[in-house]
C-alpha cells in the first residue's frame, strides 16, 4: 500500500509538471466548451428568435406586396429593412455589400397576380356550384416570380426555414384574398371578415415534446446540455497526450527497467497512473460542469441542468474515464517514441470524436459512417452522458452502454498487458 | 556480500542470426569490483540484464549466492542495486522526490529514506540542489543522481552499466570514489564501461567478452603479465583487434 501511495504521489507530481498535458486536459476543452456553446446557442437564436436580417424591395403597385411584408414582419423570424431596388441582380449586389443575410424582391404585378388567381379560383368554384359562366374559368395567368436572394454563407437549413416561412405567408395572403373574392362575387363583401377571422384563429397548437426515458422531468435540450457532456468527454480522452507520453518516457529512459530490478512490480506504477488520471478526469468533469452551472448563465448562455441521478452520473464518469485511461495506456504501451504517442494519440482522439458524434450528431451521418461510429468509444461515452442529461435515463437504460464500454476496456487492457509482457517489462 | 554463478548462458534475440552470448560460464565472487568489458556489440549490456533478471537467457542458469547460500531471485532483488546506462529518473522531480519514490519502491522505511537521502546527496555533491528539478541539472549531476537512486538502500551487489558516460572529470571522480567506498563496506561491484583507464583504476578483475565469448577473465595484474603489456587498454586492443566495431 505504501508503494502504491508513493507511486500515486509521483504520478500526481509528474502530471502537475506536465504543462502541455494540463493544457490539453483542462484549458483547451474549457475554451472549446465556451466557443462551441456560444456559437451553437446563437445559431439557435438566429433560427428561433427572429434574428435573420431580411432586405425587402417591394416593386408591387398594389396593396398585396405591402401585406406580404407585414405578414413576414409578424412572423417574428426576420429583422426587416426596406429598399427600392428594381432587379434581382442589383438586389444581390446590395445584399453582398451589407449585413443582410437574405433579400426578397416583390415583383411588379404581384397584387394583380394574387387578385387574378383569387378571381379565377372563385370563378371555378362558382361554376362548379352552378352559379357562374364556363368562359370565366379558362383565363390563363401570366406566371410571376418572387425572388429570394440569400448570402452564400447562409446554410441550407436556414434557407429552407426562410422558404418555409415565405410559403406559409403567401398561402395566408392567397387564401385571405380568395375568401374576399368569393364574398365580393356573391355581393356580401362586408361579411368576409368573420370567415377570415374564423379560418385564421383557433388554430391547432403544435406542442413540441422531447422524448425522455423516465417519467421525471427531463431538462430541455439546448446547446449547453449538448455541449458540456460532449466536450467533457473530448477533454477526458485528450489525456492520451499526457499519459501516453508519460508511459513512453518511462519505457525509454529506463525507469521501467530500473523498477524491474526492484522488489516491486511495474503494475503498481501503471495502476497508480490509472488512479491519478481517473481522478484528473473527475476533476475535469467537476470544472467543466461547474462552468455550465455557474458561469454560463452569467454570459447569457443556458444554464446546465443537472437534475439527474448522481449515483448514475458517478458511474458514467467512472466508466468513461476508465475507458479514456485505458486508451491512453494502450497508445503509450504501443508507441516507441513520445512523438508517436503524442501524434497518434491526438489524431486517434480527433477521429474518435469525429465519427463518435462529438462534433456532428451521428444521425446526420451516412449509414456506413453510423456503423463506423459504433467503433468509437467516444460514441458510447456520449451515449451514456446523453442518456443521463438529455433523456433522463436510469441505470437500467445505461446498462447496455456500460457493457459495451467494459468490453472495450477489457480488450484494450489485455492488448496492453500482452505487449508489456512481450517487451519483458512485466 | 553477494556473488554470482553463471552457467552456460546462451542468448540470441528473436529474428536475428547473431549469437549475443555463447554459452558463457563464469563466477563473479562476492565483495570484488569486476569490470565487464568489451567492444561495442560484445553483449555487455545483455549479460548484465540477464544477471539482473531484466532479460531471460535462452538457455543457462544464473545462481545468486550470499555467504555460500543460494538466494531466490526475489531475495536477490532486495539486495541488488542497478544503475542503467540511461538516466532512469524523473527529471520533472527533485532529487529528494526521486529518492523518496525509489526508496519506497525498495521497501525502505520513510525515516531511513530521509536520512540516507541526505547522506548520499551530500556525498555526491547534490545536497544544495536537493529541492531543484533534475531537469535543470548538468549531465554530470544527473549521472550522480542516477547513481544515488541505486545505492540508497545499501545494496549488497551493485551493477553499473556505463555509469560515467558523457560526464565531466569532476563528476567521474566523485562517482569512482564513492564506488570505492561502497565496495570497502562490502558491496560487490559489477561495472561496464568503455573507459579502460577508469576500469583499471576501479576494478580488481575484468571479464573481457567479444562476439558473445569470454576472451579473458582475470585480475588486471595477471592479464598484464600474461599478455606482456603495460595497460588495460593495450591488452584490450591486443585481444579484440583494432578494426572498427560499428
Amino acid at each position: 500500500m505504501r508503494k502504491l501511495k508513493a507511486s500515486i504521489l509521483k504520478e500526481f507530481l509528474l502530471l502537475l509538471n506536465d504543462k502541455v498535458g494540463l493544457f490539453f486536459m483542462f484549458f483547451m476543452p474549457i475554451l472549446l466548451v465556451f466557443i462551441i456553446t456560444i456559437i451553437q446557442n446563437s445559431a439557435y437564436q438566429v433560427i428561433n428568435e427572429n434574428k435573420i436580417s431580411l432586405l425587402i424591395s417591394n416593386q408591387d403597385e398594389g396593396n398585396q406586396g405591402d401585406s406580404l411584408a407585414v405578414l413576414l414582419q409578424e412572423s417574428k423570424m426576420f429583422e426587416i429593412v426596406y429598399d427600392d431596388i428594381e432587379t434581382k441582380n442589383e438586389l444581390a449586389s446590395k445584399l453582398l455589400d451589407n449585413k443582410n443575410l437574405a433579400a426578397i424582391l416583390i415583383p411588379k404585378g404581384f397584387t394583380k397576380y394574387i387578385d387574378s388567381k383569387s378571381e379565377k379560383t372563385t370563378n371555378l368554384m362558382l361554376f362548379q356550384l352552378g352559379l357562374g359562366e364556363e368562359e370565366e374559368i379558362n383565363n390563363k395567368l401570366e406566371p410571376i416570380d418572387l425572388n429570394l436572394v440569400y448570402d452564400p454563407v447562409l446554410q441550407e437549413n436556414y434557407i429552407k426555414s426562410i422558404e418555409g416561412i415565405l410559403f406559409q405567408t403567401l398561402s395566408i395572403l392567397e387564401n385571405t384574398n380568395f375568401i374576399q373574392e368569393i364574398y365580393e362575387q356573391l355581393g356580401v363583401e362586408n361579411e368576409a371578415g368573420a370567415l377570415k377571422q374564423n379560418i385564421f384563429s383557433e388554430k391547432i397548437n403544435i406542442v413540441s415534446n422531447h422524448a425522455k426515458l423516465t417519467e421525471n422531468a427531463a431538462p430541455k435540450p439546448n446547446a449547453t446540455q449538448h455541449n458540456i457532456p460532449a466536450w467533457t468527454i473530448f477533454a477526458m480522452f485528450f489525456m492520451v497526450v499526457s499519459l501516453s507520453n508519460n508511459i513512453v518516457k518511462e519505457k525509454n529512459n529506463g525507469s521501467f527497467v530500473r523498477l524491474k530490478t526492484m522488489p516491486t512490480s511495474i503494475l503498481v506504477s501503471l495502476f497508480s497512473k490509472m488512479i491519478v488520471y481517473i481522478l484528473a478526469s473527475f476533476l475535469q468533469v467537476l470544472i467543466i460542469f461547474s462552468i455550465g452551472v455557474a458561469i454560463f448563465p452569467l454570459i447569457g448562455l443556458p444554464k446546465l441542468n443537472i437534475d439527474i441521478n448522481f449515483f448514475s452520473f458517478f458511474l458514467v464518469v467512472l466508466i468513461v474515464s476508465f475507458t479514456a485511461v485505458s486508451w491512453a495506456l494502450f497508445i503509450g504501451v504501443f508507441s516507441n517514441t513520445q512523438e508517436q504517442a503524442g501524434g497518434v494519440g491526438a489524431i486517434s482522439i480527433i477521429i474518435f470524436a469525429a465519427i463518435g458524434g462529438v462534433w456532428v450528431p451521428t444521425f446526420v451521418m451516412p449509414s456506413f459512417m453510423q456503423m463506423l461510429s459504433k467503433l468509437s468509444p467516444m460514441n458510447w461515452s456520449l451515449e451514456a452522458f446523453y442518456t443521463l442529461f438529455l433523456k433522463n435515463g436510469n441505470l437500467k437504460k445505461l446498462l447496455f452502454t456500460f457493457v459495451v464500454l467494459t468490453i472495450f476496456i477489457i480488450i484494450i487492457q489485455t492488448l496492453s498487458y500482452l505487449k508489456l509482457k512481450k517487451d519483458k517489462l512485466i | 556480500m553477494i556473488g554470482i554463478v553463471a552457467k552456460n548462458i546462451f542468448k540470441k534475440y528473436k529474428g536475428k542470426e547473431e549469437i549475443v552470448l555463447n554459452e558463457l560460464t563464469f563466477e563473479l565472487p562476492q565483495g570484488e569490483k569486476i569490470g565487464i568489458l568489451g567492444p561495442n556489440g560484445a553483449g555487455k549490456t545483455t549479460l548484465i540484464s540477464i544477471i539482473c533478471g531484466i532479460l531471460e537467457p535462452n538457455t543457462g542458469k544464473i545462481s545468486y549466492l550470499e555467504n555460500q547460500q543460494t538466494l531466490s531471485y526475489d531475495t536477490f532483488k532486495s539486495r541488488l542495486g542497478f544503475v542503467p546506462q540511461e538516466l532512469a529518473l524523473y527529471q520533472e522531480l527533485t532529487p529528494i522526490q526521486n529518492l523518496n519514490y525509489f526508496g519506497t519502491m525498495y521497501g525502505m522505511p520513510k525515516k531511513e529514506i530521509q536520512e540516507k537521502s541526505i547522506e548520499i546527496l551530500d556525498a555526491l555533491g547534490l545536497l544544495k540542489v536537493k529541492d531543484k528539478k533534475a531537469s535543470t541539472f548538468s549531465g554530470g549531476m544527473k549521472r550522480r543522481l542516477n547513481l544515488a537512486i541505486s545505492i540508497l538502500h545499501n545494496p549488497k551487489i551493485l551493477f553499473l552499466d556505463e555509469p560515467t558516460v558523457g560526464i565531466d572529470v569532476q563528476s567521474k571522480n566523485a562517482i569512482i570514489s564513492l564506488l570505492q567506498k561502497i565496495n570497502e563496506k562490502g558491496t560487490t561491484i559489477i561495472y561496464t564501461s568503455h573507459h579502460l583507464k577508469e576500469a583499471e583504476t576501479l576494478c580488481d578483475k575484468v571479464l573481457l567478452i567479444d562476439k558473445g565469448d569470454i576472451i579473458a577473465y582475470d585480475s588486471i595484474e595477471n592479464l598484464k603479465v600474461i599478455n606482456k603489456l603495460d595497460s588495460l587498454e593495450e591488452i584490450f586492443l591486443a585481444l579484440t583487434g583494432i578494426e572498427y566495431r560499428d
